[in-house]
C-alpha cells in the first residue's frame, strides 16, 4: 500500500461522496421544507439514467456523434424525466397527505419507491431488445484515455462528476441565498405556516424542491452511468439509502451539509474497502461487497456523537 | 337510475333477482370441465358458484329485511339498503368475473351456457333493483339486547368459524380465477356485514367477552387441520402463520408506539439463522444442537433481543425519521452479512448464499415434529404439528400485545405516539418505554424465527429482503400491517393472509405483482389509510373531519340520555 | 410573611440560546398553598421559563429547589418530584378517551412494569383499579365525570383544558404549573377556570400561572411576577402590580407578537397533524 495509492482512493472516495452529495441534496431539501424522508428519491434519481438511455438509444444520429456531443441531450433527457416524476410524485401522491400523521407519506413513498423500480424492471425497452429489463444494461461511455495526475488516475466520467458537482453546488447556493424562490424556500423551512401568511406560494415552493433535487439526482445517476458503464433498475434503493446517509451525516436540512456528509461517506467507504484487506484484524471485512455495510456503520456512529450532524446546529426545543 | 317514486319497481327487481341469483349456481354454467371447479353440473353449485350463492344468500337476507319480514329486520340494525347493495355487488363481482372468465379462458361468450347467462342477468338484476332502492340508513342503530352469556360465547365461536370458513377457501381454492372471484365477494360480504351495523355489533359483543373471544378464535384455528387431508395447504396456513406472526410483532412497535421500522424482518432472519446454527445441521458452521425447542426459541429470542437494542438504543433517542432509514440500513447490513460471511468474503458462519440447510425438526417436548400421527382419526403430517406450534407462537404473541398494550406499559406507548413532549412532561421516559418496545418487538420476531428456520429446514439470506415478491419482507410486513390495520389483533392477521394469499395464487401475475403492490400501498394512503380493520384510534386520526362529527352526536346523545 | 422554606425557588435563572438571552436571571419563590401569578407581554420568556422549572431546558445559569433539593433536569424525574404542568396550547394524547388520558397521568405513581402487566397478578390489578378509581375521581372533579370514555380529541375546548389540569393532577403534585390556562376561552369558561384553580388549591397543591387575562389573575393570585424581555421587571400583591407603571409602560410598548424567541429548526417541528 504506496501513497499514491492512498491518494487514488481518496480521488476515488471523493468522485463517489460528490456524487452521493448529488442525490443527498434533494433528501435535504424536501426534508428541510416538509419534514418527509422522500424515500422514492433514489428511484428520481435511476429514472434520470434510463431517461438518458432511452433517449440516447431510440433518437436516430445520436449514437454516430460522439458522445461529448450527445451528451447535453442526455443530460437534458434525465433531467426532464426525473423532474418530471419527482413533480408528479409530489402532486399526486404526497400533497394528497399533507397533514396526515408521519407514517403515511413514509409508506406511500416506499410504494412509490417500488412502483417506478418495477415499471422500468417490467417496461424498459431497448431497440431490438425484449420488453423490460431484469439485468444491468451497459451505458455509453465517454471516449479517450483517463487521466493521470500525479500517480492518480480520473476517468474523465469521474473528472465531469467533480465538475457537475461543484457547478451544482455554486449554483444552487446562489439561487437559495440570492432569488426569490430561493428565500421563499428557506422561509418555508423556517416556517410554513408564516410563510403561507407572508404570501409565499408554499406549495410552489415544494414542487420547486423537488424538481431541483430530482435534476441533481438525474445528473448524479448520468455520471454514474457514464463511470460504471451500466445501469440497473434497482440502483436507486442503495443510491437512495447513501443518499441519505449522506444527507443526515450532513445535517439534514442544510444544502452545504448535503454535499460534505457525501463527500465524507464516500471517502469513508473508498477507504473502508481499500484499506481494511491490508489490516491483519479487519481484512476479511474488506471487499468491496462490505463497503454498504461499513457506510451504515459509520451513519449510527455519527447518530451517536454528533446526532445534529457535521454541520447541523442543535437547536433547543419548544415547548 | 330508476327514480326514487318507483320503489315497488325497484323492490320487485330485487326480490326477482334475489330468487334468480339464488337458482342459478345450481344450473350448468359452462359444457365443459375444463374450467376449474367443474361447473357444468345441474342439481348442485360447484366452484366459483359457491361464490355467486353466498352473495345471493346474503342478499337474500337483507332483501328480507328491506320488505319488514319479521324478526329479519333485526339482521340490519344499522339499515338494511346499503347492506344490500354490497351484498349485490358481492354476488355480481363473483358472477361476473366467473362467466367473463369462463369465455376468456375457453375461447369465446359461446362456452357460456344458460345457467351462467341467467345468473349474470339475475345478479345485474339484483344489484340494480338494489340501487334504486332508497337508503334507509340510521345514524344511531339501537343497543342490541344482551344474551345470556353462554348463549354469547356461542355466537362469537360460531362467528369465526364462518370467519375460518371464508379464510379456508381462500387458501384452499387452486384456480386463480376462482380466488380472482373470490377477493371481491369476500370483500363486498364483510362490507354488507359492516353496512348492516353487524360488524359494530360483533365489536362490541367480543369486547364484552374477552376469554370466549381467545377461545373461539383458537377453537376456529384448531379446526382448520382437521378439514386437510393432504399436506399441501396446511403448508400454505403454516406460511400465512409465520407471516402474521411477524406482523403481529411489528404492529407492537409501529402499531402502540408509531416507531417506522423498516427492517423488521431482520430480526426474523437473526432468529432462524441463531436456530439453525444451534439445530444440529450439518451445514451448521457449530457443531452444537440439536437443542429442544425451549432452549432454541430462548436463544433466538435473545440474540433478536441484543440485535434490536443495539440498533434501537442510539436511533431511538433521535427523531423517528432517523429511526426508519436506520433499520432499513440494518435490514441491509443483515442481508449482506449473512450472504457474506461465507469463508471466502468474510469468515464463515451463515454459508454465504447457500444459507444453512437440511435444519431438522423441532423436537417439543420430546416429540419431534417431523413425525406423523393420528388423532380422531386424522392423520397429522409435518405441517399440521407445525401449524399447532405456529398457533401456540401466535397465542403468545397475541397475548402479550392484549396484556401489555392494556396495561400502564401499552398506555405509556400509546402516549408517546400521540404526544411525545406531553408523555415526557407525565414522567414517561421516551426512550425508555421506546427501547422496551423495539426489544420486545424484535424478540417476538425472533420467536417467530426460530420456528421459521425449522419449518423451512433452511435459513437463506433471500428470505429476509426489503422487498421481494413474496412474503415475509420488510415491505410486506409493515404493508400487512398498515393494510390490515394498525394497532389491532385481527387487522395484521388479515393483512398477512391478504398479502401471502394474493401473490401465491397470482403467480401467473408475477412480473407485476410488486409494481402493483407499490401502486396499492400509494392508493391506500390515499384513500384508506387506517386499513381494513381500522382501530377507533387510528381511523379517527386519519378521518378527522366525519368521525369527530359522528362522535360528537354520539356525545351529545350520551349527554342527554 | 411565612417562615418555612418555599416549595419552590428559582435563583437567577438564565436560558440562553445561542447569543440570544431568553431568560436572565430571573428569581422566583411559590410557597406551599400560594397561587402565583406570572405575567409579561408575549415574548418575554415565560414559557421558556416554565421549560426551565420542568426541566424540558436545563438552565444556562441559575438553580432551581424544589422543596429544597435541587430539581433534575429530566422532565419525568421534575413530575416525580412533584411539578405537574398543562400547555400553552393543548397536547392531550389526541386519540385516547378522557379516562386514560388521566391514568396516563399517574405514570410517576404507579409502578407496574411489562412482566407485572403480562402476569395480571392481584397487585397488578390492585394498582391498575386504584388508577381507574383515582382517575375518575379526578375526572369528576374537573367536571368531566360523564365524559370518561370519549375521545379527547372530541371534547370541547374548555373541556380540554379542564381535562388537561385532571391529567397534571393525577401526577399527584404539590405545584402545579398552568400555561395561559384560559386561552381562547370565552368570560363564562374563564370564570369556570378560576374557581377549578381555587379549588386545585384547596386539595393543597400549590399553583403557578401564567396568563394574559389581567382580571383572572388580578382575581385569582396571591402574588404576582411581571417578566419583560427575559428580566423580572417587578413583584408584588395584584394590587401593587397593576398600580406600577412600568408594567403598563412594559405592555403597551412591547408589539412583539412571537411567544418564545426560539428559532425553528426543521429537526424540532411538531407535526401538524
Amino acid at each position: 500500500m504506496t501513497a499514491t495509492d492512498v491518494l487514488q482512493l481518496l480521488a476515488d472516495g471523493l468522485v463517489l461522496g460528490t456524487m452521493y452529495g448529488l442525490i443527498a441534496v434533494g433528501y435535504t431539501m424536501v426534508y428541510g421544507i416538509l419534514q418527509i424522508i422522500n424515500f422514492a428519491h433514489g428511484e428520481i434519481y435511476m429514472l434520470g439514467g434510463f431517461g438518458a438511455l432511452f433517449v440516447y438509444a431510440w433518437v436516430p444520429g445520436l449514437r454516430a456523434v460522439s458522445l461529448w456531443l450527445a451528451l447535453p441531450v442526455l443530460l437534458v433527457a434525465a433531467v426532464v424525466v426525473s423532474v418530471a416524476a419527482a413533480v408528479a410524485a409530489e402532486r399526486f401522491a404526497y400533497r394528497p397527505l399533507r397533514g396526515a400523521p408521519r407514517l403515511a407519506p413514509l409508506i406511500t413513498a416506499i410504494g412509490l419507491s417500488l412502483f417506478l423500480q418495477q415499471v422500468v424492471f417490467n417496461f424498459f425497452t431497448l431497440p431490438g431488445g425484449s420488453v423490460g429489463v431484469t439485468a444491468p444494461v451497459p451505458f455509453p461511455q465517454l471516449p479517450g484515455e483517463p487521466l493521470h495526475l500525479g500517480g492518480v488516475t480520473l476517468s474523465h466520467a469521474a473528472l465531469l462528476t467533480l465538475v457537475v458537482a461543484a457547478l451544482a453546488m455554486v449554483v444552487l447556493t446562489w439561487f437559495v441565498a440570492r432569488t426569490r424562490t430561493g428565500r421563499a424556500m428557506q422561509a418555508t423551512a423556517q416556517d410554513p405556516k408564516t410563510a403561507r401568511l407572508m404570501g409565499i406560494d408554499t406549495d410552489r415552493v415544494i414542487v420547486v424542491a423537488f424538481a431541483i433535487g430530482a435534476l441533481l439526482a438525474a445528473v448524479a445517476c448520468v455520471t454514474q452511468g457514464l463511470r460504471l458503464g451500466t445501469i440497473s433498475y434497482n440502483m436507486g434503493f442503495i443510491a437512495g439509502l447513501k443518499g441519505f446517509t449522506a444527507a443526515v451525516l450532513g445535517g439534514i436540512g442544510n444544502i452545504k451539509g448535503a454535499m460534505l456528509g457525501g463527500v465524507v461517506l464516500g471517502v469513508a467507504e473508498a477507504l473502508a474497502s481499500g484499506l481494511l484487506p491490508h489490516l491483519p484484524a479487519l481484512h476479511m471485512f474488506g471487499g468491496s461487497v462490505w463497503k454498504d455495510v461499513w457506510a451504515f456503520v459509520i451513519l449510527i456512529v455519527v447518530l451517536l456523537i454528533r446526532p445534529q450532524g457535521l454541520l447541523g446546529e442543535r437547536i433547543a426545543d419548544r415547548a | 337510475m330508476i327514480p326514487k317514486t318507483s320503489t315497488p319497481a325497484a323492490r320487485a327487481l330485487v326480490v326477482c333477482g334475489a330468487a334468480l341469483s339464488l337458482v342459478s349456481p345450481f344450473l350448468a354454467w359452462t359444457w365443459t370441465s375444463r374450467y376449474p371447479g367443474n361447473l357444468t353440473v345441474y342439481g348442485y353449485p360447484g366452484g366459483s358458484q359457491l361464490l355467486t350463492l353466498a352473495g345471493a344468500l346474503l342478499a337474500a337476507v337483507f332483501t328480507a329485511a328491506v320488505l319488514g319480514v319479521p324478526g329479519l329486520r333485526a339482521l340490519a340494525p344499522a339499515g338494511a339498503v346499503r347492506a344490500l347493495r354490497a351484498a349485490s355487488l358481492a354476488a355480481l363481482t363473483a358472477t361476473w368475473i366467473t362467466v367473463g372468465a369462463i369465455a376468456v379462458d375457453l375461447g369465446g361468450v359461446v362456452n357460456v351456457e344458460p345457467g351462467g347467462w341467467l345468473a349474470a342477468g339475475a345478479v345485474l338484476l339484483l344489484a340494480a333493483g338494489a340501487h334504486a332502492l332508497p337508503d334507509d340508513t340510521v345514524t344511531e342503530p339501537p343497543p342490541a339486547a344482551r344474551l345470556p352469556r353462554a348463549a354469547e360465547g356461542a355466537l362469537i365461536t360460531v362467528v369465526f368459524l364462518a370467519a375460518m370458513y371464508v379464510l379456508t377457501y381462500g387458501i384452499t381454492t387452486d384456480s386463480a380465477q376462482d380466488f380472482l372471484a373470490f377477493l371481491p365477494a369476500a370483500g363486498f360480504g364483510v362490507r354488507a356485514l359492516a353496512a348492516a351495523g353487524l360488524t359494530a355489533r360483533f365489536g362490541a359483543l367480543t369486547a364484552r367477552n374477552r376469554i370466549a373471544v381467545a377461545v373461539a378464535a383458537l377453537a376456529s384455528a384448531l379446526v382448520f387441520p382437521f378439514t386437510q387431508t393432504g399436506d399441501q395447504y396446511t403448508a400454505i396456513a403454516d406460511n400465512i402463520l409465520v407471516f402474521a406472526a411477524v406482523a403481529l410483532g411489528l404492529n407492537i412497535v409501529v402499531g402502540l408506539v408509531g416507531l417506522l421500522d423498516l427492517g423488521y424482518v431482520a430480526f426474523l432472519g437473526t432468529g432462524a439463522y441463531t436456530a439453525a446454527l444451534v439445530s444440529g445441521s450439518t451445514f451448521s458452521t457449530f457443531d452444537i444442537g440439536p437443542w429442544p425447542f425451549w432452549a432454541t426459541a430462548l436463544l433466538g429470542m435473545g440474540v433478536s433481543l441484543v440485535a434490536g437494542l443495539v440498533i434501537g438504543a442510539p436511533t431511538l433517542r433521535l427523531h423517528g425519521d432517523y429511526l426508519a432509514i436506520v433499520t432499513l440500513g440494518f435490514g441491509e447490513i443483515f442481508r449482506i452479512t449473512v450472504n457474506n460471511l461465507d469463508g471466502t468474503s468474510g469468515p464463515r458462519l451463515t454459508n454465504g448464499p447457500n444459507g444453512i440447510n437440511s435444519v431438522p425438526n423441532l423436537t417439543v417436548f420430546g416429540f419431534d415434529l417431523g413425525t406423523r400421527h393420528t388423532l380422531l382419526g386424522v392423520t397429522f403430517g409435518r405441517f399440521a404439528n407445525y401449524y399447532l406450534l405456529l398457533l401456540a407462537v401466535i397465542a403468545v404473541i397475541v397475548f402479550v400485545y392484549a396484556r401489555a398494550g392494556n396495561s400502564r406499559i401499552g398506555r405509556a406507548w400509546i402516549a408517546l405516539r400521540e404526544d411525545e413532549k406531553a408523555a415526557t412532561a407525565m414522567g414517561i421516559e421516551g426512550f425508555r418505554y421506546k427501547l422496551l418496545a423495539f426489544g420486545l418487538g424484535a424478540s417476538l420476531a425472533g420467536l417467530a424465527g426460530t420456528v421459521m428456520a425449522h419449518l423451512q429446514t433452511n435459513a437463506v439470506p433471500e428470505n429476509y429482503k426489503f422487498a421481494d415478491t413474496a412474503p415475509p419482507n420488510s415491505a410486506f410486513l409493515l404493508a400487512a400491517v398498515v393494510l390490515g390495520g394498525m394497532g389491532t389483533v385481527s387487522g395484521p392477521l388479515v393483512g398477512a393472509a391478504l398479502l401471502y394469499l394474493i401473490p401465491a395464487k397470482f403467480a401467473f401475475f408475477s412480473q407485476y405483482q410488486m409494481m402493483l403492490f407499490g401502486l396499492a400501498l400509494i392508493l391506500m394512503m390515499r384513500f384508506r389509510p387506517e386499513g381494513l380493520v381500522p382501530d377507533r384510534r387510528h381511523r379517527l386520526e386519519f378521518h378527522d373531519e366525519q368521525v369527530a362529527a359522528a362522535e360528537a352526536r354520539r356525545t351529545a346523545a350520551e349527554a342527554t340520555a | 410573611m411565612s417562615t418555612t422554606p418555599p416549595l419552590l425557588r428559582a435563583s437567577g435563572v438564565t436560558m440562553r440560546f445561542g447569543g440570544l438571552t431568553a431568560v436572565d436571571g430571573v428569581d422566583l419563590a411559590v410557597r406551599e398553598n400560594e397561587i402565583v401569578g406570572l405575567i409579561g407581554p408575549n415574548g418575554a420568556g415565560k414559557t421558556t421559563f416554565f421549560n426551565c422549572l420542568t426541566g424540558l431546558y436545563v438552565p444556562t445559569e441559575g438553580a432551581v429547589l424544589f422543596a429544597g433539593e435541587t430539581l433534575p433536569p429530566k422532565p419525568a424525574r421534575v413530575t416525580r418530584a412533584g411539578v405537574a404542568r398543562t400547555f400553552q396550547n393543548i397536547r392531550l394524547f389526541a386519540n385516547m378517551s378522557a379516562l386514560e388520558n388521566v391514568i396516563v397521568g399517574r405514570h410517576t405513581r404507579t409502578r407496574a412494569g411489562l412482566l407485572s402487566a403480562l402476569a395480571h397478578g392481584p397487585r397488578y390489578r390492585r394498582e391498575e383499579r386504584e388508577s381507574r378509581e383515582r382517575a375518575r375521581e379526578l375526572l369528576d372533579f374537573v367536571g368531566l365525570g360523564g365524559q370518561a370514555d370519549l375521545l379527547a380529541r372530541s371534547l370541547s375546548y374548555g373541556a380540554q383544558r379542564r381535562l388537561e389540569i385532571a391529567r397534571a393532577l393525577a401526577s399527584e403534585p404539590r405545584l402545579l404549573l398552568l400555561d395561559e390556562p384560559t386561552a381562547g376561552m370565552n368570560p363564562q369558561e374563564t370564570a369556570e377556570t378560576e374557581e377549578l384553580v381555587r379549588s386545585v388549591r384547596a386539595r393543597g397543591v400549590a399553583v403557578l400561572v401564567i396568563e394574559h387575562d389581567m382580571r383572572f389573575i388580578m382575581n385569582l393570585c396571591d402574588r404576582v411576577a411581571v417578566l419583560v424581555q427575559g428580566t423580572k421587571l417587578t413583584e408584588g400583591a395584584p394590587g401593587e402590580v397593576q398600580a406600577d407603571e412600568r408594567v403598563v409602560e412594559a405592555y403597551l410598548g412591547a408589539p412583539d407578537d412571537e411567544e418564545e424567541p426560539t428559532p425553528r429548526s426543521p429537526q424540532n417541528r411538531e407535526r401538524t397533524a
